[in-house]
């Protein structure tokens, strides 16, 4: 039997297979065609301290290999949300990650506190790197103090496991990566969607309500394995991998890059078995290697790999 | 509107035809027997890309009988051309049926609009119709006559055919919505599919003839199951069909967004504030 499970801080899954946030709804919308039970977890759509209608429309434009989005954190608010929502997430049979995005370092502390306090939310992770609320929101994800300032708030608004969402659209993301790290993080989710544009040549104008958006897809993978391996040189916490994961060999790309676990978003939009695959084929995969557990893959092929609590060395 | 029933499911079929009704107009039927006795008309289903690294394509399912349903497309990209190339024999995924169709009890006398594409989600909706007795009048518009495809498939369901071109090759030169607006027979309910600016021009006359009109409504999806919010219109905050979610203001308005996928893809033409 092959090991899959992963630790995120004091968050233990089962399965190394996450379900990106704001493409999963909160695995409802997908339970009746996929075995929730074989998904490590289901992060879901972030929730701000106020409500937001999210961005004018269209919202979505289809790319090469990819698609731009630009949704703009439509949500309810935390207050509706607690009162109508968090309490059907309590039956689902996979680990529920709750996501928080703001606008102030207060919003997230606020938000965090209220969010994590529910017992349906297992960890939290921290949103600050959306890309389509004007340029406020990504603002945390660029700026190295901003993101200090804004982890330690969260950390100190509860004790349950802290994964934060980085940006790719930055110059150093080693330098965010630590500054998250030093702040209390538990684990980095790398990386977000890249900023993006498409322009109607008919029209002449912009495809998105938007103007821009987010890119996403396997378009994005090579940025993102990228991103994973240069945060896995920075940081020792644990890496959720993801950008365009729509096989085991590309997930297997995350893990050698020094993910601990991966995450899939826009696969979900291609084929809703990708995870159930993953897991399947990921352990097969392992086992042909004789390797008895995922995390001596962790890290394989980032010659300056930093984190020394998942590498194994070249055992198997 | 009708309420969804039962869960989609993802389906593995295998194509057992392959139609070209003109060209880049494709019908491909497949064997799926579950789906076909859960399928709503105006219910459409996400076809799973064969060669991956793009989101499914939705497609209104156009025929279900018996063990065999269909999809009708015209090829206009990437993925329905990869799909215009599938085989007799091959497999294909498909997750479905999806989303919540159109409301047919109680109607006597439906005008039918459809414009392109859009009759493949009408023909559904026309043959359920005229099994209940329903005096059924489809206006049928495109940009030529090679593109009326299936016309007098519909004439032979017992549906009365008008029909419209851009050209002028067939019919009424001009647009749909013009035949629709000049009828001297003032339908019960007029239900519709097709690209937006004739939806919108549906609406307008539907509202001018004070006849309730359904429109399926055209959008890019991603999911296509109610999971991203990529694929919202902003509807009137009293509708039934309004998502669970507080209204907020917009223009001073009390509006929601709900999803074309989810809520949808068929509303209200005087709920929409598009």
């Amino acid at each position: 039997m092959v090991d899959l499970s992963v630790d995120l801080g004091n968050l233990h899954l089962q399965y190394p297979t996450l379900m990106g946030s704001g493409c999963y709804g909160s695995g409802e919308e997908f339970a009746p065609f996929v075995d929730l039970s074989r998904i490590g977890a289901v992060v879901l759509k972030s929730v701000t301290r106020q409500p937001r209608l999210g961005n004018p429309t269209p919202r979505l434009v289809h790319t090469p290999a990819g698609m731009l989005n630009a949704i703009g954190l439509q949500n309810p608010g935390i207050d509706w949300y607690l009162e109508h929502d968090v309490a059907k997430f309590a039956d689902r049979p996979c680990v529920v990650i709750g996501s928080v995005a703001g606008f102030s370092v207060d919003d997230y502390a606020y938000t965090v506190e209220k969010l994590a306090a529910r017992d349906e939310i297992k960890a939290i992770e921290l949103n600050i790197s959306c890309p389509n609320v004007a340029s406020e929101g990504e603002t945390f994800a660029c700026d190295p103090n901003l993101t200090g300032k804004v982890v330690r708030a969260a950390r100190a608004a509860t004790g349950k496991t802290l994964i934060v969402k980085l940006s790719p659209n930055v110059t150093d993301i080693g330098a965010i990566a630590r500054e998250a790290q030093a702040a209390g993080a538990d684990a980095l989710a790398v990386i977000n969607t890249v900023r993006g544009m498409s322009i109607d040549v008919d029209l002449m104008r912009p495809r998105l309500g938007n103007v821009t958006g987010g890119l996403s897809g396997p378009a994005i993978r090579p940025i993102a394995v990228l991103a994973v391996y240069e945060v896995a040189r920075a940081v020792t916490i644990p890496i959720v991998g993801q950008g365009g994961i729509e096989t085991t060999r590309d997930a297997i790309e995350f893990f050698l890059a020094g993910a601990s676990a991966v995450s899939i978003g826009t696969g979900n939009f291609t084929d809703p078995r990708i995870p159930m695959r993953i897991v399947d084929e990921l352990a097969e995969f392992l086992r042909r290697r004789n390797v008895r557990s995922l995390k001596q893959i962790v890290g394989k092929a980032n010659v300056g790999f930093a984190n020394p609590y998942q590498y194994e060395g070249d055992e198997g | 509107m009708p309420t969804i029933s039962s869960a989609p499911t993802v389906h593995t079929v295998r194509i057992t035809d392959r139609r070209e009704l003109a060209p880049g107009v494709v019908v491909l039927g497949f064997d799926a027997p579950e789906m076909v006795r859960v399928t709503r008309p105006g219910a459409f289903v996400m076809v799973i890309p064969p060669g991956g690294e793009s989101a499914a394509t939705a497609l209104g399912i156009y025929e279900a009988d018996g063990r065999r349903a269909s999809v009708l497309f015209f090829v206009v990209g990437k993925r329905t051309q990869e799909l215009a190339e599938m085989r007799v024999g091959d497999e294909l995924g498909v997750v479905g049926p999806l989303g919540n169709g159109f409301s047919l009890d109680g109607l006597s006398d439906v005008a039918i609009v459809a414009g392109g594409v859009g009759i493949a989600s009408v023909l559904l909706p026309a043959q359920a119709l005229v099994a209940s007795g329903a005096r059924v009048r489809l206006y049928y518009g495109a940009r030529s006559a090679e593109l009326l495809v299936d016309r007098e498939r519909f004439a032979r369901e017992g549906c009365e055919v008008l029909v419209s071109t851009d050209d002028g090759s067939m019919g009424h030169s001009g647009y749909i919505t013009d035949l629709l607006a000049q009828t001297d027979r003032r339908p019960d309910a007029i239900l519709a599919c097709g690209p937006t600016p004739m939806l919108r021009a549906v609406a307008r006359v539907a509202a001018e003839m004070n006849v309730p009109a359904q429109l399926s409504l055209e959008e890019t999806f991603a999911c296509g199951v109610g999971g991203c919010w990529g694929c919202v219109v902003p509807l009137v905050g009293n509708s039934a069909q309004a998502p669970s979610f507080p209204p907020a203001d917009r223009n001073g308005s009390d509006v929601v967004y709900a999803r074309v996928c989810k809520e949808g893809p068929v509303f209200w033409a005087h709920e929409l504030r598009w």
